[in-house]
């Protein structure tokens, strides 16, 4: 079984990474009541992906098409500026907004694929494709990943301030719209990095489930963190190592294990 | 007493639609003001042209040099599903002073101890903010605001969603930072019936009408009868005063309303 792990390694470094990342900014999106947010920047970044796999077959912007993972971040980042800067007093509820741009994302990526020359199943971009994940995907990844979580390291007291209590921190002279779009940005970067790997669907997991655990389990907010990081990197260990001897798609399994972590957490929290 | 707030015939709104105009009046250093108004008369909108996030239409707004404003906001615009710790949420309060990136010291840990100390739940510092009761959280957020050392307390109706208990309770906490450590005190509030026995000067916003004044200028029948628009009664019992709209037929409340 740790024979057939270790000659995917390199995907499972990836996971790993990924997990890191998105369980980290989870605790936010789960604390601040954003997890379709989440969703919909996913969905965002794959229409991303698609637009560029279209261009490129239409021979179209071909700067941008070379790489679609261009087009992709572009894109997801787009979405995390609007979402950023949507404001509480707008006639539609915010809730609503992300719906539209949830449905209208994955229903683009969708018929673009579809029309693309080139390109994979949609399949991929809601299942991704960690297996195949190689050393240098790790590396690109690594490298959005780091200076994104030195970010948050930093400037923690800073986004716990405006998402905790805005108004507070507003009178305190933060600048609520700055901190609140560096946040949106950061989630959208790492989304659209971590969605061509992992998918929609996994990525909306690593956002949600382990950030889920960590509240269910900690009283404070660094042990949500310890928390969430710990149990999104099991759910891709665990998730990863049984999935690759028993022929089973990762990122499902990653996410069953990820839901049995909640579960037992929840559990715990019973007691 | 030098001002700390003026507002110069300041016209406040959002967009083209003008919600209250012409206010002009001051907040003096060491004052106890209640502004007081029925939900949707424009208090929030007074409220944020006064911390500065909301500009005046027209007119100006005047704050003293260094001024520094200790907010409680309201209760329910916490969200309570943050795992912080009370003394964490009051450390909150000294983020700015501490600066950008960098972690509270011993020193703030020992003020933010002393500020729940002086809103007496001291005990309670290494208690979750969500395992408290409403009394005890309005407690927190009042020693957040007072960590900073604020020159003017600003209290979001503070006394809102409590039991009668716990409303009295907050306001003779409030009264006693006003008069105790002189601090100057800013409560917004739809309870007039609570504010008016605690306050030195009650500012009273209704559909569009301002008035401000000491709490014995404005707790009369002829001035409060002439804000509401309906005939209003001001009784006093052991110097608590307590207002009442006078009975009318209900057809004529109806009418006039």
């Amino acid at each position: 079984m740790l024979d057939s792990v270790l000659i995917f390694r390199e995907a499972l470094y990836g996971a790993l990474v990924i997990a890191v990342a998105c369980s980290t900014l989870g605790v936010y999106v789960v604390l601040r009541r954003i997890v379709f947010v989440g969703a919909a920047l996913a969905e965002l970044s794959s229409a991303g992906l698609a637009l560029g796999l279209w261009l490129a077959g239409m021979g179209a912007a071909a700067t941008l098409t070379t790489h679609p993972v261009a087009l992709s971040v572009l894109v997801t980042l787009t979405g995390a500026l609007f979402f950023g800067l949507s404001g509480a007093r707008s006639r539609i509820p915010a809730d609503a907004t992300i719906g539209v741009v949830y449905a209208v994302a994955a229903a683009l990526g969708i018929l673009l694929i579809a029309k693309a020359k080139t390109g994979e199943a949609h399949d991929i971009f809601l299942q991704g494709n960690i297996l195949g994940i190689t050393h240098s995907d790790t590396m690109v990844l690594l490298a959005v990943a780091i200076p994104v979580l030195l970010v948050h390291v930093v400037f923690f007291k800073e986004f716990l301030f405006v998402s905790f209590d805005r108004e507070t921190a507003r009178t305190l002279g933060y600048n609520v719209v700055f901190w609140n779009l560096l946040l949106y940005l950061t989630i959208g970067l790492v989304i659209a990095f971590a969605m061509q790997f992992a998918g929609v669907m996994l990525v909306f997991d690593f956002l949600v489930l382990p950030a889920v655990t960590g509240l269910l389990l900690s009283r404070s907010m660094l042990g949500m963190f310890a928390w969430s990081v710990a149990s999104g990197l099991l759910a891709a260990l665990i998730g990863f190592s049984l999935s690759v001897p028993f022929d089973l798609p990762s990122g499902p399994a990653i996410i069953a294990v990820s839901g049995a972590i909640v579960l037992v957490a929840w559990l715990l929290r019973r007691r | 007493m030098s001002a700390l707030i003026t507002f110069d015939r300041v016209t406040l709104g959002y967009g083209r639609r003008v919600v209250l105009s012409d206010l002009s009046f001051e907040i003096p250093e060491g004052d106890f003001l209640g502004l007081v108004g029925p939900n949707g008369a424009g208090k929030t909108t007074i409220l944020r042209a006064i911390l500065g996030s909301l500009a005046p239409l027209a007119g100006g707004i005047t704050r003293a040099d260094g001024l520094r404003f200790g907010y409680v906001p309201q209760r329910d615009h916490v969200d309570y599903n943050f795992p912080l710790k009370v003394l964490d949420v009051v450390l909150m309060g000294r983020y700015d002073r501490v600066g950008l990136a960098r972690r509270p010291s011993a020193s703030d840990r020992d003020r933010a101890r002393a500020a729940l100390e002086q809103v007496g739940i001291a005990p309670l510092a290494d208690e979750s903010l969500s395992a408290l009761s409403g009394g005890q959280r309005q407690r927190a957020l009042i020693a957040r605001a007072l960590v900073g050392e604020p020159n003017i307390l600003v209290l979001d109706e503070p006394t809102n969603g409590m039991d009668l208990v716990s409303t009295t309770q907050i306001l003779a906490l409030v009264r006693e930072l006003h008069e105790r450590d002189g601090l100057t005190v800013l409560m917004v509030s739809h309870a007039l019936n609570e504010v008016a026995n605690y306050v030195r000067r009650i500012a009273l916003v209704l559909e569009g009408a301002f008035r401000i004044g000491d709490v014995n200028e404005i707790m009369t029948e002829e001035t409060l009868s002439e804000m509401y628009g309906i005939p209003v009664e001001v009784s006093s019992f052991q110097e608590h005063r307590m207002v009442f709209a006078r009975r009318t037929a209900s057809a004529s409340v109806v009418k006039d309303a």
